[in-house]
């Protein structure tokens, strides 16, 4: 072999000798991150919340401005209101007890006429309406509600914690609260 | 000495190496304790492991089961009550600690050119203090630990652009659930502490290669040595602190064991609910302006904080004798302060 050929021979290992580390390089890279993506699927949760239809109330039975107290089957309070005389569902309300500011529980408060926040002081109308402390100007989540035959339906999480035992899960035999106003 | 020659075959490591891994000079400064407090939140830090590894071996990360748990380790497990006490108020003199060790470092100029990156890994090592803590009154699933996730969730969510994600990612789901607790715990008990070792390696690591700042000592008379060994003197001084500690947080743990509050309802936010005191300041930030713009200039405070060695030094390049952080640190600390008591004082 004369030296070119062996400078040749010795350019073509050099050459080839960094392809392969070049393609074993990618190659593994590849492979780590397949792995870091596949890692970050499995730790992002599957599915949404699941939700379902339930039945709440035959709308005669609720009176132009009058409520009810309605309970997911998770027991999240939901005040259900009519505000217009006719048969759709946009004649009735459904207001969630969930801050729209950092998700804490909101309680209606007779006195003030209003429901409080007690997280971070938020307040909301009888309509659901932010009227002070960091949520003003948001609403309180209002639940889709449907109307078939004159029977009003709620859509509704239905997935709940399960908590220690002794602690009251109602079921949809509890759903309806009693009576009252917003 | 076979046993002695039979060991130094198997680990080649003179005494000769260790002495010189071991013994650099230490400034005098060092002898003030209050120039110890990045040692003492490392002590802590051990501290939290020993006793978190402890009561792990009891705890069941699950909403079903986390509580009662909780409370046979407080009630029923012999002295599981004096661990999970010391392991509550070992994690209050951490992030205490870690504060103090920052605002040392902030206002004696430690985080100055060339050690601008260990002041960002000390800023990591904070914000991975501060999630340990989250995460730690978490688990219990107290009514706090319950509505202070759910906040935090949400607080995640108002993130522009990746909030979402991250929530989903931190819940488990769009709302708390099954599965949040266990990944609460991972966080807590496994991510977040491996996490704070790797950095704390690499704090130590340039703390060793640039040396501790050195100060002039008012005190220091001429000819005296200005600096001590770290074996044994500066072993002893943190051995000092140690014992100290170690007995303030038997005695806290004793006289104000932790107690167990309200089991979680996720149906019921409590009237009067408040995190641990080192998120007063932001739960009243939060209480002053509205969610994201509130996210947003939190977001934006902790990135000046990372940045700050790099924008002091833009500024002392320009007006060398300027001392603005001096100045900064003042009105930071005193908006700290006033959050977090006006928070402690009030209902709402």
């Amino acid at each position: 072999m004369s030296s070119s050929e062996a400078e040749a021979e010795a350019d073509r290992r050099d050459f080839l000798g960094k392809i392969t580390t070049g393609a074993m390089a990618v190659g593994l890279l590849a492979s780590y991150g397949t792995f870091a993506g596949y890692a970050v699927r499995y730790l992002y949760p599957a599915g949404d919340i699941r939700t379902a239809w339930l039945f709440v109330t035959r709308t005669e039975t609720l009176d132009l401005g009058g409520s009810l107290d309605f309970k997911t089957p998770g027991g999240a309070p939901v005040v259900v209101a009519r505000k217009g005389p006719g048969e759709t569902a946009g004649d009735f309300l459904a207001l969630s007890s969930t801050c729209p500011h950092l998700g804490c529980q909101v309680h209606w408060e007779a006195q003030n006429n209003q429901f409080f926040c007690p997280c971070h002081n938020g307040t909301f109308d009888a309509n659901g309406v932010g009227t002070g402390g960091p949520p003003k100007g948001q609403e309180l989540l209002r639940y889709a509600l449907r109307v078939t035959d004159g029977l009003l339906y709620i859509e509704v999480p239905i997935e709940s914690i399960t908590i220690a035992a002794g602690l009251a899960r109602p079921g949809h035999d509890a759903c309806l609260g009693s009576r009252g106003t917003v | 000495m076979a046993i002695r020659a039979w060991l130094k075959e198997r680990v080649p490591v003179s005494g000769d190496d260790l002495r010189a891994l071991t013994n650099e000079p230490v400034p005098k400064h060092l002898k003030r304790w209050w120039f110890c407090l990045g040692g003492t939140p490392a002590y802590l830090f051990v501290v939290q492991i020993i006793t978190g590894i402890l009561l792990a071996f009891n705890y069941q990360p699950s909403p079903s089961t986390a509580y009662e748990s909780v409370r046979y380790i407080t009630e029923e497990a012999s002295f599981g009550w004096y661990l999970r006490s010391i392991h509550k108020w070992a994690a209050t003199f951490m992030v205490a600690a870690v504060i103090l060790h920052q605002m040392r470092v902030f206002f004696t100029g430690g985080y100055r050119k060339p050690r601008e990156l260990n002041w960002v890994i000390g800023m990591f090592l904070l914000l991975c203090t501060l999630m340990v803590g989250f995460t730690g009154y978490s688990l219990v699933f107290e009514q706090l630990s319950y509505w202070g996730a759910t906040v935090g969730g949400n607080i995640t969510e108002s993130v522009p652009l990746i909030g979402p994600f991250l929530k989903r990612m931190m819940l488990g789901g769009d709302a708390y659930n099954e599965r949040t607790l266990s990944r609460f715990f991972i966080l807590h008990a496994a991510i977040l502490p491996t996490l704070m070792v790797l950095l704390l390696v690499i704090h130590v690591a340039f703390l060793r290669l640039h040396g501790v700042t050195e100060f002039e000592d008012p005190d220091e008379k001429d000819g005296d040595s200005k600096t001590f060994n770290f074996w044994p003197d500066h072993v002893m001084t943190e051995l000092k602190i140690g014992l100290v500690l170690m007995i303030l947080l038997s005695a806290l743990a004793t006289i104000f064991p932790a107690a167990m509050g309200p089991q979680a309802d996720p149906l019921t936010t409590p009237e009067v609910i408040k995190p641990e005191w080192f998120f007063y300041v932001t739960f009243r930030w939060l209480k002053l302006f509205p969610g994201t713009a509130a996210v947003l200039s939190m977001g934006f405070i902790v990135f000046v904080m990372f940045l700050w060695p790099f924008i002091d030094g833009f500024i002392r390049r320009r007006r060398p004798k300027s001392e603005i952080s001096v100045y900064v640190g003042i009105v930071a600390v005193l908006v700290i302060i006033t959050l977090t008591v006006w928070e402690a004082l009030v209902a709402h």
